[in-house]
């Protein structure tokens, strides 16, 4: 019991910050952030048009590129925000994690107790 | 040194007393509890309170044991703090251990019996081959820490335990030579075991998430003609270990880095090309920092799928440029043609693509690789020097002996988890040595695990060991492999006598055949040469061409198994293309039919008279054991009996004989006769590994000769049910009309048809012979 409790309020509790670190590398990982902030505003999966000859071709495919563009921007700019929001949830569950860790033997404890008073 | 009460060793055991049999418990009680606590307050009962508790409680030794106590991280450098969990759980506290005692606690480990099932031996009959001096444990435990720093291990294993024990052990040495096995085996075994362990304990890597994919454009076509290897590595994960930085892959990536567009990997069949392609993929994905190869993805094309999907005119050229452009347009992609030939000539399967692949390759608008043998490249920069030209050559070489067999090793380790069998390293050793020896169209490793993969059908109780692959490459390749089993070792010990069932005398030309074969079969010949080879000089008729029969009737299982060059035909310098033509012109080539039948007997008679480069190349073939065929493929000669028959020095040694001398004793005299009169080169005659000279037939023993003719017209004569016997007289006069001084016995098959057969022919027509009937005759009966 003694080992149980001396690990939990020692190594157990500093695993959670580790644990925590490498869920948000993953989630890096998972979203390719700096690759999304790299080509963001880079044409919807390289769908270009080439500039034909005159104006009026030049003309169409830099309308037709600026939209790949557009389309490309706000999905990314979507999934950075999807990104984001995971990474506060994720650090706001680590740091609960760490709030709760020690409380749980308690917490045991205390329910134990009081069901039984 | 072993301190097993310290807190780690204590975890150790606790944990594996919990196990996860009993984690599952806790964990199941845990929910249980919770769940059925929860249910409780819900309908106000208070109690329920107690039971989560309980639950939550209940939830802690659970949790510890998943992150703590299963597995013990190591805590320091020392000893006691780099312990494996398993070590720290067999051996136990209070026990004064010995590398014997060691050996006992770790015997029955999974790590343990990794390294012993490899070499074949029993760990629990090794029990008591090691010391009990307990003061020799601290050298072991460095020994362990050494081999465990060595493969980067950060914890000391059972298996390292077991290794530097069975390394320090003289008993176990002694056992493994016995095994015939070298203290460099146990080595070697000892690195498979540390590579598959480096390979368990490798964590699956990412390599980039959607925002890389989303960088690169749609690929519809490749998806359905293609096969994404990266992707393949991403999905399944793959540990291609040393050859992710061999210098193949090395100079493929450092070719692209310096703007090459199109690489040829150049490499014989069974090389690796494939296996390269893939390590660079991995390679790329996982190291690559240029910003050429970054994010790079390796997409094989199939050229049977593009073939077969072509059905109507234009339609293969249409899918193939649009795989390009796709390609190109998607901008993360390297091609790679395996087999890249189908993709250059026309042909079932196959079409010729150079004309649309040119200008993609000339405009560097995407990567591709394609693999080719160093023949179809030849073939590519002879019959299209434009496209070849632009090309960037990266040849792959055989890895050195020690690197194939880790590549063998490593590649059963998989074929042992797919087939669940057991490869041992003498299968390993087994299929190296073999495949090196036969398979001369392939190249290392290729080859070597080829046969270990045709090796898994002979397994004994799904057991592959060297006896398997002895037993797979004597039916591929019709050879004798494995050594004599009493049966024929006994055959091999007699084979003069049997030799002597169809020859008479010349017994010293028997006995010299019969005493190269015998080493050959006892593994104590030169194994780069053939397996025999001999000049055979004598007089006609005395038995030369005869003895090559017999020894293709008894060694090789049949006269058959002769291939027979009349080297009279092979007298201009042309005809050194019909000996080594590669069969496209000449299906009986030489070349050809001993890779057919690699294990005959190869006559050449009248070696005399054959062209003097051809006399070169049969230098060549003695000293290598090998020819080369025009297509530049070894053609091995190390399982044949060479023997070249001539007829030069005949009078010089009837002469000798005249005079009533041994051949023994004019033998020199006879070689240094025939090089000064230039009918030989000294160097040809060194060649061979004897020189026999055979010994006109003296009456008696064409009487003798006579008598095995009889001997074969009975054999006939025997469907018929009628035999045929022959007085010592009648014999006598056969041998007096058949015998020439100058043919041997050669005349001799001729009379005796004319005395004999038709004899016994008109004997038969005139119902004066019926079946049942033995017919003796004597000479006034013969019809000569």
């Amino acid at each position: 019991m003694l080992d149980l409790l001396s690990w939990w309020y020692g190594s157990g509790w500093k695993g959670i910050l580790s644990a925590t670190r490498r869920r948000l590398d993953g989630l890096a990982e998972a979203f390719s952030i700096d690759t999304l902030l790299r080509t963001l505003f880079a044409p919807w999966k390289r769908v270009i048009t080439y500039p034909g000859a005159g104006l009026d071709g030049k003309l169409r495919a830099f309308g037709d590129n600026f939209i790949s563009r557009c389309v490309g921007f706000v999905i990314r700019l979507f999934v950075l925000l999807a990104a984001a929001v995971s990474f506060v949830g994720l650090c706001l569950a680590g740091l609960l994690e760490i709030v709760v860790w020690p409380l749980v033997p308690l917490l045991g404890i205390a329910l134990l107790v009081w069901g039984l008073i | 040194m072993l301190d097993l009460n310290s807190p780690r060793a204590h975890k150790a055991r606790l944990g594996a007393k919990i196990g996860t049999a009993g984690y599952a418990t806790l964990l199941g009680a845990a929910m249980l509890c919770i769940a059925t606590g929860a249910g409780l307050v819900i309908s106000s009962i208070r109690l329920g309170y107690s039971l989560g508790g309980i639950g939550i409680l209940l939830l802690m030794p659970a949790v510890w044991w998943r992150q703590d106590l299963r597995s013990v991280p190591p805590a320091n450098n020392s000893l006691m703090g780099r312990l494996s969990t398993a070590c720290l759980v067999l051996l136990k506290p209070g026990t004064d251990y010995s590398p014997s005692t060691l050996w006992d606690a770790i015997h029955t480990d999974g790590q343990t019996l990794f390294i012993t099932n490899h070499l074949f031996i029993q760990a629990d009959q090794l029990q008591g081959c090691f010391s009990e001096d307990t003061a020799a444990l601290q050298s072991i435990f460095e020994a362990a820490t050494q081999l465990a720093d060595s493969s980067d291990s950060r914890t000391v294993e059972v298996g390292h335990l077991a290794a530097v024990l069975l390394q320090t052990s003289p008993v176990v040495a002694e056992i493994l030579k016995h095994m015939k096995l070298v203290p460099k085996d146990l080595d070697a075994v000892i690195g498979w075991f540390q590579r598959t362990l480096e390979a368990m304990h490798t964590k699956p890597q990412t390599y980039g998430g959607i925002g890389r994919d989303w960088a690169s454009g749609f690929t519809p076509l490749l998806n359905q003609y293609g096969h994404n290897i990266s992707a393949a590595i991403e999905r399944h994960g793959a540990h291609f270990g040393a050859l992710m930085d061999s210098p193949g892959v090395h100079d493929t990536k450092a070719a692209f880095s310096q703007g090459a567009t199109a690489i040829a990997l150049i490499g014989p069949d069974g090389i690796g090309k494939t296996s390269h392609a893939y390590a660079l993929a991995q390679n790329v994905l996982a190291e690559a920092q240029d910003p050429v190869l970054q994010h790079k993805q390796v997409v094989g094309l199939d050229a049977s799928a593009i073939v077969s999907a072509a059905t109507q005119p234009g339609r293969l050229e249409y899918i193939l440029n649009s795989l390009l452009m796709e390609a190109a347009h998607a901008g993360n992609i390297i091609l790679f043609f395996d087999d890249a030939h189908l993709f250059f000539h026309g042909g079932p399967g196959s079409f010729d693509a150079t004309q649309i692949l040119l200008p993609a390759v000339q405009s560097h608008a995407l990567q591709l690789m394609f693999a080719v043998t160093p023949h179809d490249y030849e073939g590519l920069r002879a019959t299209n020097p434009a496209f070849a030209g632009q090309l960037t050559p990266v040849v792959l070489r055989e890895p050195p002996e020690s690197e194939v067999l880790e590549i063998v090793a490593d590649s059963a380790g998989y074929l042992e988890a797919r087939r669940k069998v057991l490869v041992t390293y003498e299968a390993v050793k087994a299929a190296y040595t073999l495949s090196g020896r036969y398979e001369m169209d392939m190249a290392y490793p290729g080859k070597a695990i080829r046969l270990l993969e045709q090796s898994l059908t002979h397994g004994t109780g799904k057991v592959i060991t060297e006896q398997s692959v002895q037993a797979a490459i004597e039916q591929t390749r019709g050879v004798k492999a494995g050594t004599a089993k009493p049966l024929e070792a006994d055959e091999l010990l007699h084979l003069e006598d049997k030799i002597h069932q169809r020859m008479i005398n010349q017994s010293r030309a028997v006995a010299v055949v019969s005493d190269a074969l015998r080493r050959a079969r006892a593994g104590v010949a030169n194994p780069k040469r053939p397996i025999g080879s001999f000049l055979f000089l004598g007089p006609t008729g005395v038995g030369k061409t005869e003895l090559a029969k017999a020894v293709a009737a008894t060694y090789f299982g049949s006269e058959a198994n002769m291939i027979r060059l009349d080297m009279s035909e092979y007298q201009q310098e042309s005809d050194v293309a019909r000996i080594l033509s590669d069969g496209q012109h000449e299906t009986k080539s030489l070349i050809m039919s001993v890779r057919t039948s690699p294990f005959s007997v190869v006559l050449l008679d009248e070696i005399e008279k054959a062209h003097p480069n051809i006399l070169n190349l049969l230098l060549q073939m003695l000293d290598e054991g090998q020819l080369t065929d025009t297509s530049g493929r070894s053609v091995s000669f190390k399982d044949a009996v060479v023997i070249a028959t001539s007829n030069a020095g005949a009078d010089s040694i009837r002469s000798h004989i005249e005079r009533g001398e041994q051949l023994e004793q004019f033998e020199s005299q006879l070689e240094d006769e025939l090089i000064n009169s230039g009918q030989f080169k000294p160097e040809l005659i060194n060649r061979f590994d004897e020189v026999v000279l055979f010994r006109p037939l003296a009456p008696d023993e064409l009487a003798q000769v006579v008598r095995l003719m009889l001997a074969e017209v009975n054999k006939t004569l025997s469907a018929q049910n009628i035999s045929v016997e022959l007085t010592d007289v009648a014999i006598a006069k056969i041998v007096e009309a058949g015998n020439d001084p100058r043919l041997g016995a050669r005349p001799m098959r001729r009379t005796l048809q004319r005395a004999v057969e038709n004899t016994v022919a008109g004997k038969i027509l005139r119902h004066e012979a019926n079946p049942g009937d033995h017919i003796t005759l004597d000479a006034p009966d013969l019809s000569l």
